[in-house]
């Protein structure tokens, strides 16, 4: 995204009070589970008792973009949580931590902040109703109320405007209030997910742990069965590409199961299903993926890649392994630093490893002479999504003409398409773009403080979306193509 | 290209020689192009050779004797789109099982197998009446159109867009441009008969086409009363990129500059599951930029001689007769214009407007899906 965009966008959401440090993060508010003005001071109680003229001072304009914002991101939502009811809670929440502390607490409302919740009438949810209904954007509120503003102690919204309906997303930090009927394996590997942001490639294995323990289920009840722990994956992260085609998959195989077979018989035939699918979808085709790739290594070339793929990884060390010679130039991003684990894979097998981050792509990639790169996913429309930063690496190699190849299995493939990065992304606690605190230091870190600063939003995306018009060729188990034909391999591998 | 080399079966190679039969095919017709050549004497290779018991052996039989091929011509993208496809049509037609599947007995598999081959010769034959029909379209009254190269396939649409246009007008209302190789000329001196294409230019002019010969340095300098670029293409690859004659890329990405549609007309066999990713990666060693200090090499070779580079290779590493005629490449022409025949270059895809096969107009992205759909 242009970066003028973003800080248009950004100024346009901007109250014009200084926030109070107030409700910094962590503090738990008296209850409030939803959304901000956290700190019960006089003045946000009248403010929150004002808001039906504030309301009307809204222009139309901005009304219709605020409903067409709320609706894209419910959109958004819905299809990233397919068959998984929302868990989530309230509008826009601009206090993630708080939010998080609290979510175990909070039952299962609609994400509508406008619906009301009769039901629900516990005087947090009706605290929270009122302040939803009246205030939907909060920030709004403190923008047409001038009068109140010398006074007013309203918490500045940390969240990025254009990006708010991703702060939507799930993310759990705890395992308290799953649901009991979650494999102990699944809640292992959800917590594995919550650690490790880079997506592992296989983590469709996680199936073979919903369907080896059933016990006594018969094969129908089984799909009952599935959606918590899908659930439950789709609360800690929501779910990768990959993993949303092995559900869709296995959902499809187990309705396929005929109810008079045997149940053990069922589950053994399911269990090898599986197992095929992992050996099929994953393990054999990152091998012709790495084969095939690594013969478009040449000697002398000098290949260029981002962060870390595994499929890209055992290219290069594959065509290493068959003695091209070649040099390895990894460009790498902050904050998660994929690419020093693949420069410390590289450089043990021997290979000759250049590292340096996305500041340097344009100087560097003058002297690379293919870039590969590893997928997240891509879409119907030939489009890559990738790890953030992707699509500038791509740009960039396309402006010198050299050649860019994607690396990705099929099963990573979906008829889903996106034209930019925002609609469909996940966001990162933006902590984590703060550098680390060093023992010994002095001063402290100059954003460490960042939530008291007014005026200032951290943004921390995972995925970018790269045109397809930046990328010469997508290796997949079934060969190489250009990026035009991702929804015909897509249409055939769910026919295989 | 999935072929191997080191085929254990070696029972045919000594009754029948898959090479010779492949040449002698393509002198005795010179309206065949490599791959259809190669497919039949596949075909005929089967014929040949009674000995075969199993499927396996059949394949394997194919696959030795098509690499046999492709390392007997310097350049054997066009001709492993033909024996590819045959490998892979057979394969097809054992795995669809019944009578003359893989059920059946092996002599009705033969027989299957031959009838089927046949078919698909005739079917390959008749392709390019076909995109001639179709192309034909694509050059309007009043037309100029460029092109270059020996592309059989481009004379076909040429003389069938004339004919149509004397059916209805009375003459043939459209002008062509043939952009000739200068390096003919430092091969011959004498120019004339000997260029490329001259058959092409002979014809149109009798159905009374005005063709201009240009050298192809002059194509930019023309470029500006051009209409549309026609080509014809060796081989069209996964991307909907083309392999063709050295200097149709940089007349596609003259076109291109000029805002000028660009046309390759190839048959659909000649869709080959290549990949360039550059003009250095399309699988033939070209050797095209021939470094030296030594100045009596300007005199003795000229600019362009592929040939020597190609012989040397080729003697170094076979045992294969030397195809100095050039008649493995674009066959009869080729045999009186061996000098510049062998070189090729890379098209990508981003400066073809279409591609016409008798299977229709396609976007060079749909190749790929065409590819998909044969091969899957």
């Amino acid at each position: 995204m242009p970066p003028a965009e973003t800080s248009q966008a950004t100024h346009d959401t901007e109250p014009k009070t200084s926030a109070q440090p107030s409700a910094s993060q962590g503090q738990p508010t008296n209850g409030s589970t939803a959304t901000h003005p956290s700190t019960p001071g006089p003045s946000s109680v009248q403010a929150a008792a004002t808001p039906p003229a504030n309301e009307e001072k809204l222009s139309n304009a901005e009304l219709k973009k605020r409903a067409k914002a709320e609706k894209q991101a419910k959109r958004a939502q819905k299809k990233a949580d397919e068959g998984v009811p929302p868990t989530q809670t309230g509008p826009s929440n601009p206090l993630r931590s708080a939010q998080q502390q609290q979510r175990q607490r909070a039952p299962p409302t609609p994400r509508e902040a406008s619906i009301p919740l009769p039901s629900l009438a516990t005087t947090r949810q009706q605290g929270r109703q009122t302040q939803s209904q009246t205030r939907p954007l909060p920030h709004r509120l403190a923008h047409s109320t001038p009068q109140s503003q010398q006074e007013t102690q309203v918490v500045e919204n940390k969240n990025v405007a254009l990006f708010e309906h991703l702060y939507k997303q799930p993310r759990r930090t705890t395992i308290a209030g799953v649901s009991k009927d979650v494999y102990r394996d699944v809640l292992a590997e959800g917590k594995s997910r919550l650690k490790h942001y880079a997506e592992p490639a296989d983590n469709i294995q996680m199936i073979e742990s919903y369907v080896t323990p059933p016990g006594t289920s018969l094969p129908r009840n089984l799909t009952l069965l599935l959606s918590p722990q899908i659930e439950y994956l789709g609360s800690c992260r929501s779910l990768s590409m990959s993993t949303r085609n092995a559900i869709r998959w296995l959902k499809l195989l187990i309705n396929d199961v005929d109810i008079e077979t045997a149940e053990e018989k069922a589950k053994s035939d399911l269990c090898e299903a599986i197992d095929n699918f992992i050996r099929e979808k994953i393990i054999i085709a990152d091998q012709l993926i790495a084969s095939m790739a690594s013969s478009k290594i040449k000697d002398g070339d000098t290949i260029l890649t981002y962060a870390k793929s595994k499929v890209v990884t055992k290219t290069l060390l594959q065509a290493h392994a068959q003695g091209t010679k070649f040099k390895v130039i990894v460009i790498d991003s902050r904050p998660l630093f994929e690419g020093k684990e693949l420069v410390q894979e590289l450089a043990a097998a021997g290979l000759d490893v250049q590292y340096s981050l996305t500041h340097a792509i344009s100087h560097l990639m003058q002297s690379a002479s293919k870039v590969f790169l590893g997928a997240h996913a891509m879409l119907s429309n030939g489009r890559l999504y990738s790890r953030i930063g992707t699509a500038v690496v791509a740009m960039n190699a396309s402006k010198l003409a050299k050649p860019v190849i994607v690396c990705c299995e099929s099963i990573k493939f979906t008829d889903q398409l996106a034209l930019d990065s925002i609609v469909t992304n996940e966001i990162v606690p933006p902590n984590e773009l703060l550098l680390p605190e060093r023992e010994g230091q002095e001063r402290k870190q100059a954003l460490a403080s960042w939530r008291e600063l007014p005026n200032l939003q951290l943004l921390d995306l995972m995925y970018d979306v790269t045109p397809a018009d930046y990328i010469d060729m997508v290796i997949t188990e079934y060969g190489s193509l250009p990026p035009s034909s991702v929804i015909s391999i897509y249409r055939l591998s769910l026919s295989t | 290209m999935a072929s191997s080399a080191e085929s254990p079966h070696e029972a045919g190679k000594q009754s029948f020689d898959i090479v010779s039969t492949y040449r002698s095919l393509l002198l005795s017709d010179p309206e065949l192009t490599m791959p259809v050549a190669a497919i039949e004497a596949l075909v005929s290779l089967l014929q040949n050779s009674p000995s075969l018991s199993t499927i396996s052996e059949i394949l394997d039989l194919l696959a030795s004797n098509a690499e046999k091929l492709k390392q007997s011509i310097a350049n054997p993208i066009s001709l492993s789109a033909g024996t590819d496809l045959f490998q892979r049509y057979i394969i097809n037609s054992l795995q669809r099982g019944g009578p003359a599947g893989a059920a059946g007995d092996f002599d009705a598999i033969r027989a299957h197998l031959l009838t089927n081959g046949r078919l698909f010769v005739a079917r390959a034959k008749e392709a390019r009446r076909m995109i001639a029909q179709t192309a034909r379209q694509f050059i309007k009254v009043g037309s100029t159109v460029l092109t270059n190269g020996g592309s059989r396939v481009v004379s076909a649409v040429l003389q069938a867009a004339a004919e149509a246009q004397i059916k209805e007008t009375g003459a043939p209302r459209f002008r062509v441009v043939y952009a000739v190789s200068a390096s003919y000329k430092n091969s011959y001196g004498d120019g004339g008969d000997t260029a490329e294409g001259t058959a092409t230019v002979t014809a149109l002019r009798r159905l009374a086409v005005p063709v201009a010969m240009i050298s192809e340095a002059a194509v930019a300098y023309s470029m500006g009363q051009i209409d549309v670029v026609l080509v014809g293409a060796e081989g069209v690859v996964e991307n909907g990129g083309i392999i063709s004659r050295m200097g149709t890329y940089q007349m596609a990405v003259l076109a291109k500059a000029s805002g000028k549609p660009m046309y390759v007309v190839a048959e659909s066999h000649k869709f080959v599951r290549v990949f360039p990713l550059g003009q250095q990666d399309i699988g033939v060693d070209q050797n095209v930029l021939n470094f030296t200090t030594k100045v009596e090499e300007v005199i003795e070779t000229g600019l362009l001689t592929p040939k020597a580079n190609f012989a040397s290779r080729r003697i170094a590493g076979e045992s294969i007769t030397p195809d100095l005629d050039g008649s493995g490449y674009f066959g009869k022409d080729a045999l009186h214009d061996s000098k510049n025949a062998d070189f090729v270059d890379y098209t990508p895809p981003g400066y073809i407007s279409a591609l016409i096969s008798e299977n229709g107009v396609l976007t060079p992205s749909a190749v790929s899906e065409e590819l998909i759909k044969i091969w899957y």
